[in-house]
């Protein structure tokens, strides 16, 4: 099953050209952009096995999707400007949630991880998709939009122009946008916070196009001069074995429940670097240490009074 | 899955391995050396911030280092332009194998199941000297 109109596969010739641009203007000194060639590899292959991936499953949820829209509570008009501003308006919230909830229970971080396996923050990092995304069932998040009348085909065409709005915002070439861009949208800047592993920045940033749902719930954290980002993940990967980027966690898992099985709902869907005896890091607990450590940045931090409890820690 | 998605995969296969080696001419990698005792203790405070390092040995290549924070090890190691680091319980790195000299340490995690460290000895030298050791 498949629709006209695929955003994401239109924009290939883009992300190419650009990934060029930006290797070559990094090579002559002209933007800021470092690209480790292994790490390079991995991004794109990751980028290559999400497509083959997702033609596996795209079906399926896209079925899904039809079914559902069989119940809709409204008739939602495929060729109104209203209607495509309320998707984008409701898509993008659903992103922010799909995002959260992929960094804070570790059974859905374990489909996202490897999107931030990568030291690396360049536009090939964006590539670096997942393989496991329809198995983890995220697309589940989507259905109610369809339910509510959002005709499938047009939640997928919106779901696509997000992505590739997201894939820009990985670049370290710019360093901020206006203001008035910075105050409303995803930016580099913002995104780099994202990717960041210095506990400050951990679990900020969630938002796909719109950066207003993080001031709205509470996670948004600004990049600081003073600080910059380390990018990665907390416990960063040996290697750059494509099959371990896509899988390490899903190991983890199995192993953990292998050797506790009864604490089997802790490891599946407690915060990443949860344990029964709290021997690991959640990202909580580092950035309560950090700003143990750190009481004058910690209070001079933006405050997030929803902040998550959860982390994408122990990763 | 038809022709055209065949056609179109095997086209990014070849687009995937141009840029690879369009990143491998451009030589963009982060600038680093090999790693120095005041190089490698900066990397250990920022990965484990707060621990008291009792001892730290580096690896011959540079490329790695271990050191002792009261019971535990911590293991750095390098990662292509980048370093991935973790932390054990010391009793297991001294177990780990050592074999022309090379210490592959086991660090039980599936995102980076060992560290292979070039080392002239193991347990490493001058392990008697650091505090909280007692001489053999």
């Amino acid at each position: 099953m498949s629709i006209a109109f695929e955003p994401v596969k239109l924009a290939t010739p883009f992300f190419i050209a650009t990934v060029i641009l930006e290797i070559v203007l990094a090579r002559a000194g002209k933007i800021r952009a470092h690209y480790e060639t292994r790490d390079t590899a991995v991004s794109l292959g990751m980028g290559l096995g999400s497509q083959v991936a997702g033609v596996l499953t795209a079906g399926a949820s896209f079925a899904a999707a039809v079914w559902v829209y069989q119940y809709r509570l409204f008739a939602i008009p495929m060729t109104a400007v209203w209607a495509w501003v309320a998707l984008f308006l409701l898509e993008d919230m659903t992103y922010y949630w799909f995002h959260r909830i992929s960094h804070e229970r570790r059974f859905w971080w374990a489909s996202h991880v490897n999107h931030h396996t990568s030291q690396h923050y360049n536009l090939s990092t964006a590539l670096r998709q997942t393989w496991t995304g329809g198995l983890a069932g995220t697309w589940l998040l989507w259905l109610p939009l369809s339910f509510l009348g959002f005709p499938p085909a047009m939640v997928a065409i919106q779901k696509g122009l997000s992505l590739v709005y997201q894939y820009w915002i990985h670049t370290e070439a710019i360093r901020r946008m206006p203001a008035w861009f910075e105050a409303v949208f995803n930016t580099p800047s913002h995104h780099r916070v994202h990717h960041a592993r210095n506990p400050r920045y951990l679990d900020r940033n969630y938002a796909g196009i719109l950066i207003v749902w993080d001031r709205l719930f509470g996670t948004f954290q600004p990049e600081l001069d003073e600080e910059a980002c380390r990018y990665g993940i907390v416990r960063n990967l040996g290697g750059f074995n494509i099959f371990r980027v896509a899988f390490h966690e899903w190991i983890g898992i199995v192993q953990d429940i292998l050797r506790q099985p009864r604490h089997t709902l802790g490891w599946l869907f407690g915060p990443p670097g949860w344990s029964p005896d709290g021997s690991r890091d959640t990202s909580a607990r580092l950035k309560a240490q950090w700003a143990a450590a750190n009481p004058a940045a910690a209070e001079a931090s933006v405050p997030t009074p929803a902040a998550p409890q959860e982390s994408r820690a122990g990763t | 899955m038809n022709t055209a998605f065949f056609i179109q995969t095997a086209a990014s296969g070849v687009a995937i391995a141009l840029l690879v080696a369009l990143a491998a001419w451009a030589k963009i990698a982060r600038p680093g050396s090999p790693l120095t005792d005041a190089y490698a203790r900066a990397l250990f405070a920022q990965e484990f911030p707060g621990r008291i390092l009792d001892g730290v040995w580096i690896a011959g290549d540079g490329a790695g280092a271990v050191a002792k924070s009261g019971g535990l090890a911590l293991v750095l190691c390098q990662v292509g332009d980048a370093y991935m680091a973790r932390q054990l319980p010391w009793a297991q790195a001294l177990a780990a194998s050592f074999r022309d000299g090379r210490v592959r340490i086991d660090l039980a995690d599936a995102g980076a199941p060992c560290a292979t460290l070039v080392m002239p000895a193991w347990p490493p030298q001058g392990l008697e000297k650091v505090r909280g050791v007692r001489a053999a």
